[in-house]
């Protein structure tokens, strides 16, 4: 069975640390992009009946109630089995919550990034703790009661101490999921190109280093373990029966198709991408062009390994791949990194950390 | 062509202060080009001479001359290198003529590179001209520039030229100087050929080119010659002169210069300096002065691909086609895999040959620290020449070791004195002279280690004065020294490509900075790394590198699994630039660091 994905790359405002082909749309562009997504989506021949769908940016909770229900009225399979809205802290509000509950939406992702004013100021965010909790309490009301939390383990001006008070006001929360992300330094985010510049703005003198970020991943695993909610991938930690069906196909290897800009595509063969920027993906629509900006054959080989493995239970090598990949996995399992069971190889929680230098090796 | 109307002149000069640009204007004075077909200075024909704004090849231009006598005279410029690297070679292009223009800049005043040029061409017995350039400046200064030439460099100054060659002034007296003042060539047509090889280089279609000048006799196309210091014979099959295109001739005689080639294969067969002969009627003796050119500064160059070995190898003997002055011999190292231990004529010579390697051949190439040949007796009497640490001998076996030490002009102003005095001391310099030139000039004469030299002595000389300091040497023998071999443990395994050769006094020090360096430099792994310098058994110097953390992608990107294998092909193309030692992943410029641990730079 597989997913759908939709893309909605509008935001209020571009935070510091984003590096996605999101932002402030000009005048017009939005509703020609939602007309151009329902074309696509119309002319799209089902193979199969989706049985997830994730609407994802960007800022999807701020398209009006009309395109929602354009968008996701094109896509067969209603009710689905989990249907997710990313939602930017302070844009639910009762009215919202159950037009989403009533158009089939059953999961809420919160960007919130960190629940402490001073780090949330730098990077853009307007939203405090108790916006967050206010948003919670009203999706629950709607009946929306699969909830995610997005965290950063990287923001300006974070340390141990404020980075356990986001920890506890996830537990205080008591969402049924949390997403532990690191920042990523890179040339994509206002944020990353200042810190790669060696300059101050956004607070890029004042970013915690590696080994700080390490510890603060380390300590999420422990407390939310503790709570209840156990690591089901690398970043991602649920109590049991809240992970997400969605992305757990993409690292199950499983299809999905996506539409609208920078979206992607896997049918199990061959993995596509759209037009990164929405602006060119509405031109194409205009000139009846294919969104698609690349196709490549995927090689399930490697992906395997370097996707598979990113999930707590791990994957179950063939004797062809025990052979192929003996001497990286042998060499990891000494080290550490790997471990086998029944079977069954996945990352040691050191192996987590160091996930990258695994992977590398199993590339050819 | 009657000798009486020939003049073979050169143009030496510091380094900046024209030589190039006047050149120019003698070829556009004299109709050689035209203004439009002009490209700016067309002498340095190179690339890497026109970006280095340095001359590496010798040239000969004919100019033809219609001077104020109503005579023309046949006027060859032979132009020399303008780098210390190739004072051989300056010399044998001096040894082709009877004159020098020694252009002097009018603001700047005489350099280290305006000395040494000067006393090569008094050793030569020529006549020295002295040409006052860039009289345009602001700050030019003609009389004080004319009195410094008098007291430094010691020559009559009263008549000295005054050019500004940007602008085309005093061009035309440069030419009746050099008719009037340069004696013509002695040597006759008739005696026994006699020609003096001062540059060659291999050219795809005809072989080896060589520049000659004809001191005696004549030589023909179709002549059978022979090389004096091989013995090897050859038949002429063309002549001519560049002026500046080339031009056939079919006989060039005594006086002349011109080119020739003759189907030579390689440039070590036709070296710099060699004299040609008729095969059939050789001349009694030489002409004076022909050595054979030594490397003296060498380094270990190795591609970064170990595949690409063999074509390392094919362009190194492609390159030595056209330059018989680098040397290389295979190495190996366990560290670097296969190599070739390279020599060179100095620094400048070892960047243009790695330059060329990596440019003409787009081979990507790790380059170990430069390092000179030492001479080791051992205790049983035999002597080694040691130009590589890993072939550094026991120091049991060894009883006494001499390095090369070089002698130094540097010429800077008063006020850098004291920072270059404390660099000259800190690179065991032995002063030999002390001169004030003019009111604020100091002229120091030094002994110094090449090996201190090769290092990092320009840059920190150039700091040091700001810029404001010239430089020449030349080699003054052999100094024995406590020198020890001074090796580099990564994770308890030693790097020989690490490895240096250094004072005893120095090992501790530079051991550390090495250390600090290197800490910086190698990547954190996935376990702790030791680094630790040692001599012999003794570790003299321990830093430790942490092991990574973390090194993970933890985000998610709906669906976008193409982006996560970029980001981890990427990683791992960065791991397979580096070598990789043991189980530690060493990058290129960790090898390099050796270099620039003299002293107290960060």
């Amino acid at each position: 069975m597989a997913g759908v994905y939709v893309s909605y790359p509008f935001c209020d405002q571009k935070c510091t640390y984003c590096n996605f082909a999101s932002g402030v749309p000009s005048a017009g562009l939005e509703s020609e992009y939602i007309n151009a997504v329902t074309a696509e989506i119309a002319a799209h021949r089902w193979q199969w009946s989706p049985e997830t769908v994730y609407f994802g940016g960007g800022t999807p909770s701020r398209a009006s109630i009309r395109q929602l229900n354009r968008l996701l009225d094109a896509i067969p399979g209603r009710p689905w089995k989990e249907a997710t809205i990313e939602v930017a802290p302070g844009t639910v509000t009762p009215g919202n919550a159950q037009a989403w509950k009533g158009a089939g939406i059953t999961r809420a992702s919160l960007g919130v990034q960190s629940f402490v004013s001073r780090e949330l100021v730098r990077t853009g965010r307007k939203h405090t703790s108790e916006t967050v909790a206010r948003d919670v309490e009203q999706l629950r009301e709607a009946g929306i009661d699969h909830i995610n939390i997005d965290l950063i383990a990287g923001l300006p001006f974070q340390n141990e101490a404020s980075w356990r008070e986001s920890l506890h006001w996830v537990g205080r929360l008591e969402v049924g999921h949390v997403s532990v992300y690191m920042l990523e330094v890179d040339a994509g985010s206002r944020l990353g190109l200042e810190i790669l510049k060696g300059g101050a703005r956004y607070g890029a003198r004042d970013i915690p280093d590696d080994d700080c970020i390490a510890s603060f991943y380390q300590e999420a695993v422990e407390y939310l373990h503790r709570i209840g909610l156990r690591r089901y991938e690398i970043s991602n930690f649920a109590r049991p029966g809240f992970e997400s069906c969605h992305n757990l196909k993409y690292w199950r290897l499983e299809p999905y198709i996506g539409f609208g800009a920078d979206a992607h595509s896997f049918d199990g063969k061959t993995r596509r991408r759209n037009v990164e920027s929405a602006g060119e993906y509405v031109d194409r629509f205009r000139r009846g062009m294919d969104p698609c900006a690349s196709e490549t054959p995927a090689e399930l080989a490697e992906e395997r390994f370097f996707v598979g493995l990113r999930l707590e239970e791990g994957i179950r090598p063939a004797a062809p791949e025990l052979v192929r990949f003996a001497d990286p996995i042998r060499r990891f399992l000494e080290d550490g990194l790997l471990v086998m069971e029944g079977g069954l190889l996945r990352l040691t929680n050191r192996g987590v950390l160091l996930s990258n230098e695994v992977f590398q090796e199993f590339l050819t | 062509m009657d000798s009486a109307f020939i003049r073979n002149f050169s143009i030496i000069a510091h380094i900046d202060h024209g030589k190039s640009t006047l050149a120019d204007r003698l070829l556009e004075a004299t109709g050689a080009l035209s203004q439009r077909e002009m490209m700016e200075q067309v002498l340095d024909s190179m690339d890497l001479e026109r970006e280095r704004g340095i001359t590496i090849k010798a040239h000969a231009v004919r100019l033809n001359y219609r001077a104020s006598d109503g005579e023309t005279y046949q006027l060859n410029l032979i132009d020399t290198p303008g780098h210390v690297d190739f004072s051989y070679e300056v010399s044998r292009s001096l040894q082709a003529c009877e004159g020098a223009l020694l252009v002097v800049d009018a603001s700047q005043g005489v350099e280290a590179q305006t000395l040494a040029n000067a006393y090569l061409a008094l050793h030569h017995d020529l006549e020295i001209i002295p040409v006052i350039n860039k009289i345009d400046l602001p700050a030019a200064d003609p009389e004080r520039i004319r009195a410094q030439i008098e007291q430094v460099v010691g020559l009559d100054a009263s008549d000295a030229i005054l050019v500004s060659a940007k602008q085309g002034v005093g061009v035309q007296d440069v030419l009746e100087a050099v008719v009037h003042l340069v004696p013509p060539p002695k040597g006759s047509p008739e005696s026994p050929l006699r020609a003096l090889v001062f540059d060659s280089w291999f050219d795809p279609y005809r072989g080896v080119i060589t520049l000659l000048r004809v001191v005696d006799g004549t030589l023909r196309t179709g002549q059978k010659i022979r090389l004096w210091s091989n013995g090897k014979s050859f038949e002429v099959e063309g002549l001519g002169y560049q002026s500046p295109k080339a031009i056939p001739a079919e006989q060039l005689s005594a006086g002349e210069v011109g080119y020739m080639f003759a189907n030579i294969k390689t440039v070590s067969d036709a070296q710099i300096g060699d004299t040609v002969t008729d095969d059939a009627k050789p001349a009694a003796q030489p002409l004076p002065g022909f050595e054979q050119i030594k490397p003296m500064v060498f380094a270990g160059l190795y591609p970064v691909e170990s595949h690409e070995h063999g074509v390392l190898r094919e362009a190194l003997e492609k390159l030595r086609l056209n330059d018989s002055a680098f040397s290389f011999e295979p190495e190996s190292s366990a560290a670097l895999g296969f190599g070739f231990r390279c020599g060179f004529l100095g620094l400048l010579h070892l960047e243009i040959v790695q330059e060329r390697l990596e440019r003409e051949f787009q081979i990507d190439l790790i380059t170990t620290a430069p390092g000179v040949r030492y001479r080791v007796v051992l205790r049983d009497g035999d002597v080694m020449e040691v130009d590589s640490p890993t072939k550094f001998p026991d120091p049991a076996k060894i009883d006494k070791i001499e390095e090369p030490i070089i002698e130094a002009t540097v010429i800077t102003r008063e006020e850098f004195l004291g920072e270059i005095l404390k660099l000259l001391d800190e690179k065991r310099g032995v002063q030999k002279k002390f001169e004030h030139i003019g009111s604020d000039r100091v002229l120091l004469a030094y002994e110094i280690p090449l090996n201190e030299v090769v290092l990092d002595f320009y840059d920190r000389l150039k700091s040091a004065s700001r810029g404001y300091a010239s430089l020449d040497y030349h080699l003054a023998g052999y100094r024995e020294s406590p020198m020890v071999k001074l090796d580099v443990l990564v994770a308890g395994e030693p790097v020989d490509a690490l490895s240096i050769i250094v004072h005893k006094d120095f090992a501790h020090e530079r051991g550390k900075a090495l250390i600090e360096r290197l800490r910086k430099l190698i990547p954190r792994q996935m376990f702790e790394v030791a680094l630790q310098a040692a001599i012999g058994n003794k570790v003299v110097a321990r830093e430790n590198i942490p092991a990574i953390r973390k090194n993970v992608i933890a985000k998610c990107y709906g669906g976008d699994i193409t982006r996560k294998r970029k980001l981890l092909e990427k990683q791992k193309e960065g791991k397979r630039r580096m070598k990789r030692v043991g189980r530690v992943e060493i990058p290129q410029e960790a090898f390099l660091a050796v270099l620039r641990v003299g002293g107290n730079q960060t």
